[in-house]
């Protein structure tokens, strides 16, 4: 299984990089005008090339389930975070570099006399910094998730619309009609990404809405919201997978709220159950939804599940909240009868705020399953595991050879972080751990 | 891990566009 989606990965990266050379290699093909000094032709196609990977920006966000799976979501979002700031170095080299070869191309950058192909460079340009600005300082700069997504989006269009019509204007390589309609027809299908997403996702969704069947308190400042299909037969998800949750209102909504599945995913049936902990502004109205109230679900998605990576022992390691979808492979395991060896080290605050504890003890009656709880803030008289989860931890409560378990880790970047920190000491190859980032969007 | 995977992508895709934009260029210069 590991093999055919490594496969299916590389396939979509060779398409990914054929999206963005095939049309700069077409301009070759044709009538061409004279040829330029090599830095001149280099700028020319790095500016080509640095607008397709903005306008496939859009497809890599487009939520294509059959895309992103070998990757999984998060992997998906932030490759199309670092390559944006690659898109911005590369449309800037663009620019430097023709200024520094065609001193006469500053002279047009005169208000008055400037042509417009000119300053839709500057606005592509301008856009797109802000874009990348914006995105990687948001919390920073004190925008709010919503305001920000909006944002975003309207940059993204206004960079690679005004890109386009820059290089429409200047137009040294359309000379060709054919080539004009391609790079016409490439823009096209590129804001199309974005209103598949935008609107015919949405729409898809509002034919298939789900009900709040139940607000569940767990311990920890945490609801688990149970959701029922309303008037179809819902979809199947792995342990482990997660789904963009629109609470209040419509699915055209710009923003939706990624969370883990916390059912179990072998139970036949359609209900599906995620467990939120009370954290932002969205989260925080999460015990105040009514039963009854009509939601919109998009997934599954997720490439973090057990029934990829199939292992003679699982370490799930969650820290807070992050044991929704450790809960979800937990549950699927005991439905399915799968004695396996599995460890649950599980970091919270302390002993009371500790999400599912009773029902994990519940569980460890039906699965060969060992819970290690490790407290920030242990009560009094505590013997257990205390602080942080670290390497020493895991060597106390794993049987080596630690490179033979497959590990599964969630919760806050810093745990993560220190938790593959820890692995990478204990000689556990790459391969064997699997993380899920909340902190991807 | 995928996440250090997508990082060696990222560098890779750059390198790769990057070499092809050279390549675009020589190939102009040579008619």
């Amino acid at each position: 299984m590991r093999r055919r989606y490594a496969t299916r990965g590389a396939a979509w990266l060779v398409i990914y990089l054929l999206f963005i050379l095939a049309p700069l290699f077409a301009l070759l093909a044709g009538s061409l005008p004279p040829a330029r000094d090599f830095w001149t032709e280099f700028a020319a196609a790095i500016g080509y090339a640095g607008l397709a990977m903005m306008g496939l920006q859009f497809g890599l966000t487009a939520r294509f389930r059959y895309v992103t799976e070998p990757w999984g979501e998060d992997v998906i979002y932030h490759f199309h975070r670092q390559i944006s700031q690659i898109a911005v170095v590369l449309v800037l080299v663009h620019m430097l570099i023709l200024f520094a070869t065609r001193p006469e191309v500053l002279a047009p950058l005169n208000f008055f006399q400037a042509p417009w192909s000119a300053w839709f460079a500057v606005l592509s340009i301008t856009a797109v910094i802000v874009l990348v600005v914006t995105a990687l300082w948001r919390v920073k700069l004190d925008i709010s998730y919503e305001t920000w997504h909006l944002m975003h989006i309207v940059l993204a269009v206004v960079a690679v619309g005004a890109g386009l019509l820059h290089m429409a204007g200047s137009g040294f390589y359309l000379v060709d009609p054919w080539k004009r309609a391609l790079w016409i027809v490439l823009p096209i299908f590129w804001i199309g990404l974005l209103l598949y997403v935008r609107i015919v996702k949405p729409l898809f969704m509002l034919r298939r809405p789900y009900r709040v069947a139940q607000v569940r308190q767990e311990r920890g400042e945490t609801w688990t919201v149970v959701m029922q299909p309303d008037g179809h037969p819902g979809f199947r998800f792995r342990p482990g997978q997660f789904g963009w949750l629109t609470l209040w209102g419509s699915p055209f909504q710009i923003t939706g709220h990624p969370f883990s599945f916390s059912s179990s995913a072998a139970v036949a049936g359609e209900r599906v159950e995620m467990t939120i902990r009370k954290l932002g502004d969205f989260t925080s109205a999460i015990h105040k939804v009514p039963v009854g109230q009509r939601v919109y679900l998009d997934g599954p998605y997720g490439a973090f599940t057990i029934d990829r990576n199939p292992a003679d022992m699982h370490v799930l390691i969650a820290g807070g909240v992050g044991v929704t979808p450790m809960m979800s492979m937990i549950r699927t395991l005991a439905d399915r009868g799968d004695k396996r060896p599995m460890v649950l080290l599980y970091g919270s605050k302390d002993w009371e705020s500790i999400t599912f504890r009773e029902e994990l003890e519940l569980l460890k009656t039906r699965l060969d399953l060992t819970i290690v709880h490790v407290l920030a803030n242990p009560p009094a008289g505590w013997t257990g595991e205390q602080g942080f989860i670290t390497a020493t931890v895991f060597k106390r409560h794993l049987p080596p050879p630690y490179a033979d378990h497959e590990y599964f880790i969630c919760g806050p970047d810093v745990m993560m972080d220190a938790i593959e920190k820890a692995l990478g000491e204990l000689n556990v190859p790459l391969a064997k751990y699997h993380s899920e980032r909340y902190s991807f969007v | 891990m995928r996440r250090l995977l997508a990082d060696k992508l990222v560098f890779a895709t750059a390198a790769i566009v990057i070499a092809m934009a050279a390549l675009f260029a020589l190939l102009r210069l040579a008619g």
